[in-house]
């Protein structure tokens, strides 16, 4: 499944200009070490951190897309650094659990 | 010199934080890796001169890399963070670098030692290439690459802005404050040399 599409099934907010591509799975964590330590290339990160040092994080494991769960607001500087570099930061007002839910019932599971 | 191409996988993985102590009496700054459960913020002890205090406890893991075709291991005990560069400072060597590797499709990514007051801990040049090649190994090939640079590149600390890849304030039930660039100027912080001399006390 593509990030596009993704955003077309869940309603969900694009928030940076990307480069569509396709999701491999789903990570959730809200630290960077735990990305950095265990995420794969490919996958969508749900997270409620919005600090632009996500960006560096996503980046340097190749995450697909990084969606930003409870509707949290993202700083604008985190959205600019994630267009320069074509990272997708979506967003949705749901809560990590129901969004796992929906993901999971998609077909996505663990990367 | 191993024939092996490694194929590294991270190994030995650790949780825990990345500790920086300041020195309020000479300005000091030293940073280690802590096991603790619980470490403590303003946590404070006398050493000679200086006065040592807890300023961050930054949520973090240390591991190791080890090959999968050869079982060669690299360890990363003196690596305290990667930084990433925001460009802060056209003249700094990182940022030319950083804007040559992006205009050929990679991208920089600073490597730190642990800091010890005056010096810093430098990570050899042949683990930094171990590392770049672990990250590009979990990265789509088709897409950009990752390179490490040394922080010994860095023209001037007190100009750098750059981002830690740190877990700052995840212990907090508040939002956590902006973090204060870690390098930057406290010259107005410093105590006079000859009255901190005399009466050296905790402000």
């Amino acid at each position: 499944m593509t990030i596009q599409s993704l955003v077309e099934k869940l309603g969900l907010k694009p928030l940076s200009t990307f480069e569509d591509r396709e999701i491999a799975g789903v990570f959730v964590s809200d630290m960077l070490s735990d990305v950095m330590a265990g995420a794969k290339s490919g996958a969508l990160w749900l997270t409620v951190q919005t600090h632009k040092s996500l960006v560096p994080a996503a980046n340097l494991i190749d995450v697909a897309a990084v969606l930003i769960t409870s509707g949290k607001a993202v700083p604008q500087d985190t959205i600019d650094l994630a267009s320069k570099d074509q990272i997708a930061i979506l967003s949705s007002e749901l809560p990590t659990f129901e969004l796992v839910g929906k993901l999971y019932a998609l077909g996505l599971g663990n990367t | 010199m191993s024939l092996c191409q490694h194929r590294w996988e991270m190994d030995d993985v650790q949780f825990g934080f990345v500790a920086f102590e300041r020195c309020f009496h000479c300005n000091g700054l030293r940073t280690f890796f802590s096991l603790e459960p619980t470490p403590v913020i303003g946590d404070e002890y006398r050493e000679g001169q200086c006065y040592w205090s807890r300023a961050e406890n930054a949520q973090s893991f240390r591991f190791g890399l080890r090959c999968s075709r050869c079982g060669e291991r690299q360890t990363f005990d003196e690596l305290m963070g990667l930084l990433f560069c925001t460009g802060c400072d056209a003249e700094c060597k990182v940022d030319e670098l950083r804007r040559q590797h992006e205009t050929a499709g990679s991208w920089v990514l600073v490597a730190f030692g642990f800091m010890d007051r005056e010096k810093r801990a430098s990570v050899p040049e042949a683990k930094l290439e171990a590392l770049a090649d672990y990250f590009n190994q979990r990265r789509d090939p088709s897409r950009k690459q990752v390179r490490l640079v040394s922080y010994e590149l860095i023209g001037d600390f007190s100009r750098c802005e750059g981002d830690f890849l740190h877990d700052v304030g995840m212990l907090s039930l508040q939002p956590p404050p902006p973090r204060r660039p870690t390098f930057e100027s406290r010259a107005a912080d410093i105590p006079d040399q000859e009255t901190a001399d005399d009466d050296p006390k905790p402000r």
